[in-house]
């Protein structure tokens, strides 16, 4: 496999992956938390390059501190959650450069971090992509029904004697193991646009979760895949142009919903 | 030389006068936006806007150098609001809105910086700043920049501290809810022109959220909630530039002044919310 190849295999499992997820983030209305995670992340990886362990791992430790504080913060106020949120977000960032600062001789390339490095996916990171993608998917054949319930009847789901917090924690481990396998291959920037796009426009072209849920991956993959090519006919950053194609295919399926609408 | 000593001497050294400079109008601005960000819930938009703006710089300095900076960040402003109310009109949550947004143009900020290649530096400067390497042109820049976000946010204010506290009392009134946002927006891009001289686009959201929403975890009134968020802007910005510097004679390598001004506010918060959950 050329190392393209191997770029188009890890962001067609990435595509498929955040468009499967991402609709159960925009449902849950959790984008912003997918935000600060990707964000937030930043010092986790630093750790873990300083500590000799893998990135992936040190964004997923942080990942899980940062869900349990934001949880915390959530309960006792939540008034201020979108502003803690935001602080939270660029203080992993600010701790992140700092550390990166105090240690240059850390080997952990800025730009493959926060744009990603798709065009160099390694073997590992598509292996990483795929268990979770296998894993999400076994989720919701298992928990489709209920978390289509807890989703859609928050109260219905609770009068039935079935527990939220188990919904929730599925939701949560989904949204954090997507984020982690994903950012990779996009980067904190960019992750955000193939989970929050595909998942949109899908909302715009169906009103039913089975639509969105089979919807919402085709476009993700067909934005990573044309991505991909014009980046490479172009000679433009990868990243970019697939978190650009999945943005034009929002603005694309909005048109069109709007245009039947009045036909 | 102790670091007692070294906090007195650092005053006179130039590179640390002209940070100041940058700083000191920035954060008494930042202050001020940051009030409003707080009390209408725009913390995530900002974030958006933050991002949005980033082709803007790309392309303003791809054609002019550090001159079309500015005009760049503005027209790019421009677009992201209109962008913005139109997806919120068309019935988006705000949030998917704003995340689409902000990736969008982000990326389209990446792709004119790798598809006329050769700037990637002088990008990086934009993302994480360069406080301590300012020239006296870009210091004026960012003080344009601040001067004309003070001047919209004064020209604007009652239709501002109206809509904060009553939106559709004050679209009764006849203030034009468009009108009075882009405004607003505009004086948060012209920040953000300023802060990713000095911070970098990166960290701006720390100066934008961070004393509005601290003051208001202690603020009773309207004015004290302003007097208190410019006060914490200035004292977090000052002491930031303070830490950078002890921090680098004594670790001896160069500290990025942005990471530890952007610290300085997320301490500042973290300090009044410890303050507000024990009383």
């Amino acid at each position: 496999m050329t190392y393209f190849d191997r770029a188009l295999v890890a962001i067609a499992l990435a595509g498929a992956l955040s468009g499967l997820a991402g609709t159960f983030i925009l449902l849950r209305r959790r984008v912003l938390l997918v935000q600060a995670l990707t964000h937030a992340t930043f010092p986790g990886a630093v750790v873990a390059v300083l500590l000799g362990l893998s990135v992936q791992l040190g964004a997923l430790s942080a990942s899980v501190l940062i869900l349990v504080l934001l949880i915390l913060i959530g309960r006792a106020r939540p008034a201020i959650l979108q502003a803690a949120t935001g602080v939270l977000l660029t203080a992993g960032f600010a701790v992140g450069i700092l550390l990166q600062a105090m240690n240059p001789e850390v080997p952990l390339r800025l730009d493959a971090y926060l744009f990603g490095s798709v065009l160099a996916s390694t073997s590992t990171d598509i292996v990483v992509l795929g268990t979770v993608l296998g894993g999400t998917v076994l989720v919701l054949i298992v928990f489709g029904r209920r978390l289509e319930f807890y989703l859609f009847d928050h109260v219905g789901y609770q009068v039935s004697g079935m527990r939220p917090w188990r919904a929730e924690l599925v939701l949560l481990a989904m949204t954090v193991a997507t984020v982690v396998a994903t950012m990779p291959a996009l980067g904190a920037l960019l992750t955000i646009s193939l989970i929050a796009a595909p998942a949109a426009a899908a909302k715009e072209l169906t009103s039913t979760l089975r639509g969105m849920v089979v919807i919402a991956p085709v476009l993700a993959v067909c934005a990573g895949i044309v991505g991909l090519l014009l980046s490479r006919w172009w000679g433009l950053a990868a990243g970019a142009s697939v978190a650009v194609v999945a943005c034009l295919i929002y603005v694309g399926a909005a048109l069109s919903a709007r245009i039947r609408a009045r036909a | 030389m102790g670091p007692i000593e070294l906090l007195g001497e650092s005053f006179r050294f130039p590179f640390i006068q002209h940070a100041l400079a940058v700083v000191v109008p920035l954060a008494l601005v930042s202050g001020l936006v940051g009030v409003f960000i707080n009390l209408r819930g725009l913390e995530f938009v900002s974030d958006g806007l933050t991002h949005a703006v980033f082709p803007g710089l790309a392309a303003g300095y791809v054609i002019a150098g550090n001159p079309g900076l500015l005009p760049g960040a503005l027209v790019a402003a421009l677009v992201a609001t209109v962008f913005l109310t139109y997806l919120a009109r068309a019935g988006l949550s705000s949030d998917t809105a704003t995340a689409i947004t902000l990736s969008g143009m982000f990326g389209l900020g990446v792709l004119i910086v790798s598809g006329t290649g050769g700037i990637t530096t002088s990008i990086e400067t934009l993302l994480f700043g360069h406080l301590f390497t300012v020239s006296i042109a870009e210091a004026g820049l960012a003080a344009l920049a601040c001067g004309l976000a003070a001047l919209l946010l004064v020209v604007s204010y009652r239709a501002q501290v109206f809509t904060a506290f009553d939106g559709e009392g004050a679209q009764g009134a006849g203030y034009r809810s468009m009108t009075t946002n882009i405004t607003l927006n505009l004086a948060i891009a012209l920040v953000v022109v300023s802060a990713s001289i000095a911070v970098g686009n990166l960290l701006v959201l720390a100066l934008l959220i961070v004393p509005g929403a601290a003051a208001r975890l202690i603020a009773r009134r309207f004015s004290t909630m302003v007097l208190l968020s410019v006060a914490i802007a200035v004292v977090a910005s000052v002491v930031g530039i303070l830490v950078a510097v002890v921090l680098s004679f004594s670790v001896d390598v160069p500290i990025p002044g942005g990471a530890t001004v952007a610290l300085m506010f997320v301490a500042v918060y973290l300090v009044t919310l410890t303050l507000r959950v024990r009383k």
